[in-house]
């Protein structure tokens, strides 16, 4: 399994979509992890988009997202999915750095 | 939404008191079994191995109600939508149009490969989605094949618990009439993992799919079923080129119809022992041994009907079509002009070929096909070729309410071994067969004096004045030849333990 180092070279940043259910608990807690993570583990700028499917479940309808929160890295390809309210903050970040992770 | 049907399981409470409004669902034998359909509003649960049909059952259920106009959506958790399509392709289905129509939405529900787990998830996503997409449609159906592909991601078997419930009360709250399809490994039983769904959910259906004596059959069963009575025994159902067919006995609800007109066996000397010929709609059981001229009788019976003008379907186990039209040239019987004129249609096969359900299949779908007025099976005993006694059995049995209930007569010939004349009877598989059958005509050899005779005896004629006695008759060019009544003794025939009863 190619572990392509694919974060972004500067000048990019991480163009990031978070689906969430409202202000659930899970929901919640993956925002709060996002932000922070963002924040002290990536080196480069993110652009966060928050969808929440309360609102309109169109955008999860068109990204097959089944599952509150969840996580993609729209950017740098390839496509990145991360499930869950991202407790894993090293699994997390692993996976956004790298062209793909491990489960 | 669905009219209430009337479910009337405990006679004693009113009928009002006990109706639940149910979804129709359109497979054949399988809303006989649920007592009118699925559970209006509410959830179903499959669930059985691989291969035994979850999704065909699922997605027929949806198919039949997108046909009949109402919106259904399918959410696959497993399978890709592309193999889904390709499916229900091969089954004959064309999901294109109804797609088009707005009537059947096949949504991708499969979890991403490579998707990372990273902490606890809820399921909001996926009902926003059938929710928003339900609304927009007018859905009231719904099925989640293999929800557990999805479920089985989350961390641990109580958070699965838990969204699976949420999942159910959300579902209700809809009022969406949902089936739900579930994987369970073929051997295990229910696992502890899901059995809270047996609890949750209102109608629960098994299906199996098992060897016996090295025949495949497969099993449907209604485990429970919330507020309704349903049929609680295990029913064989195969999974034909069109869909499911599912093969409920109905003895229960046997319709009896009264006896019809007399007609003619096609031999005059013949009618007068049966007292006038037979009547339509009966049951006509022909046994003997080898060689004893039973298939001979059954073609002169079949000759006659179709020259009449009526439809024959002769379902043949031991010859080919050719070989029996051939044959019979040899006795004056001539099955061309009917063959020709399609009155008469000739259906083979070979026992042994497949299971005793598929064998009951292609005969019902062909009686569907033709409406024939008179079924001539030669030879019935073949089924206990076709696996177990029991199967054989259930076959035979099911043949003949079938018959009953369409009001087709049905002439069954019977191999017999040597053996004692009330065998004839009891081995079509018990007295519950033996009383269904309303005429009886043995025929056997007899060797006197060096010579073999044959002889024919209508054992029993339900409602008509038929001859007790034993006849000699003849095989001649120009058929059957009834010679006087046997004048040795019939009753010290080989194997004949007592004479034969009078009705």
């Amino acid at each position: 399994m190619g572990n392509v180092h694919a974060a972004p070279t500067s000048g990019e940043r991480y163009v990031l979509w978070l689906f969430v259910a409202g202000d659930e608990v899970n929901s919640h807690q993956a925002r709060e992890n996002l932000a922070r993570l963002c924040e002290r583990c990536l080196d480069a700028p993110c652009e966060i988009t928050i969808y929440d499917v309360f609102e309109a479940f169109q955008p999860a309808l068109d990204n097959r997202v089944l599952v509150t929160p969840t996580l993609i890295r729209v950017s740098p390809p390839p496509r990145v999915t991360i499930l869950g309210n991202l407790s894993d903050t090293a699994k997390v970040v692993a996976a956004l750095r790298c062209g793909g992770g491990e489960r | 939404m669905a009219k209430p049907e009337p479910v009337n399981a405990h006679p004693h409470i009113p009928q009002s008191a006990v109706a639940l409004p149910k979804v129709e669902t359109h497979i054949e034998g399988l809303d006989t079994v649920l007592h009118g359909g699925l559970p209006a509003g509410r959830t179903t649960l499959i669930w059985g191995g691989p291969g035994c049909g979850k999704t065909i059952l699922a997605l027929e259920c949806l198919y039949r109600s997108a046909l009949a106009g109402e919106p259904s959506i399918l959410v696959a958790f497993e399978e890709p939508v592309g193999k889904v399509r390709q499916n229900t392709l091969t089954l004959g289905w064309d999901l294109a149009p109804l797609e088009a129509a707005g009537k059947f939405l096949l949504i991708d529900g499969v979890p991403d490969p490579a998707g990372i787990l990273s902490g606890d998830f809820n399921l909001h996503a996926l009902l926003a989605i059938i929710g928003g997409q339900a609304q927009r449609l007018g859905t009231r159906r719904l099925a989640l094949d293999a929800v557990d592909a999805l479920t089985s991601l989350l961390p641990d078997p109580g958070r699965e618990r838990a969204e699976l419930s949420a999942l159910h009360h959300w579902l209700r709250d809809q009022q969406l009439t949902t089936v739900l399809t579930m994987k369970i490994a073929q051997d295990s039983a229910f696992p502890a993992r899901y059995a809270f769904l047996d609890y949750l959910v209102d109608c629960v259906i098994h299906l199996d799919q098992r060897s016996a004596l090295q025949v495949s059959t497969r099993r449907l069963q209604v485990l429970k079923y919330r507020g309704s009575g349903f049929h609680r025994n295990e029913y064989p159902y195969i999974i034909a080129e069109d869909g499911l067919h599912l093969l409920p006995v109905s003895s229960v609800a046997l319709v009896q119809r009264s006896l019809g007109e007399t007609v003619s066996s096609g031999n005059g000397a013949l009618d007068a022992l049966l007292g006038g010929g037979y009547r339509r709609g009966t049951c006509l059981l022909i046994p003997g041994a080898p060689g004893t001229g039973k298939t001979t009788l059954a073609s002169v019976v079949a000759q006659a009907a179709a020259a009449r003008g009526e439809r024959v379907l002769f379902l043949a186990f031991e010859e080919s079509a050719e070989t029996i039209v051939s044959s019979m040239l040899s006795p004056g019987i001539d099955l061309q002009p009917a063959l020709q004129g399609d009155t008469l249609r000739f259906l083979t096969a070979m026992p042994e070929a497949t299971g005793a359900e598929e064998h009951l299949f292609h005969v019902l779908r062909a009686m569907a096909a033709f409406s024939p007025q008179l079924l001539v099976v030669d030879a019935l005993s073949s089924s206990l070729r076709m696996g177990s006694e029991q199967a054989a059995f259930d076959y035979d049995l099911r043949l003949l309410t079938a018959c009953k209930e369409r009001g087709i007569t049905c002439l069954f010939t019977s191999q017999l071994v040597r053996g004692e004349p009330e065998a004839a009877v009891a081995g079509l598989g018990g007295a519950n067969l033996a009383s269904l059958v309303d005429t009886l005509v043995l025929l056997r050899f007899v060797e006197r004096q060096g010579t073999l005779h044959r002889t024919l005896l209508v054992w029993k004629a339900r409602g008509m004045a038929h001859s007790p006695a034993c006849h000699e008759f003849r095989i001649t060019d120009d058929g059957i030849e009834v010679l006087g009544v046997y004048d040795g003794d019939c009753s010290k025939l080989p194997g004949n333990a007592s004479a034969p009863p009078h009705e």
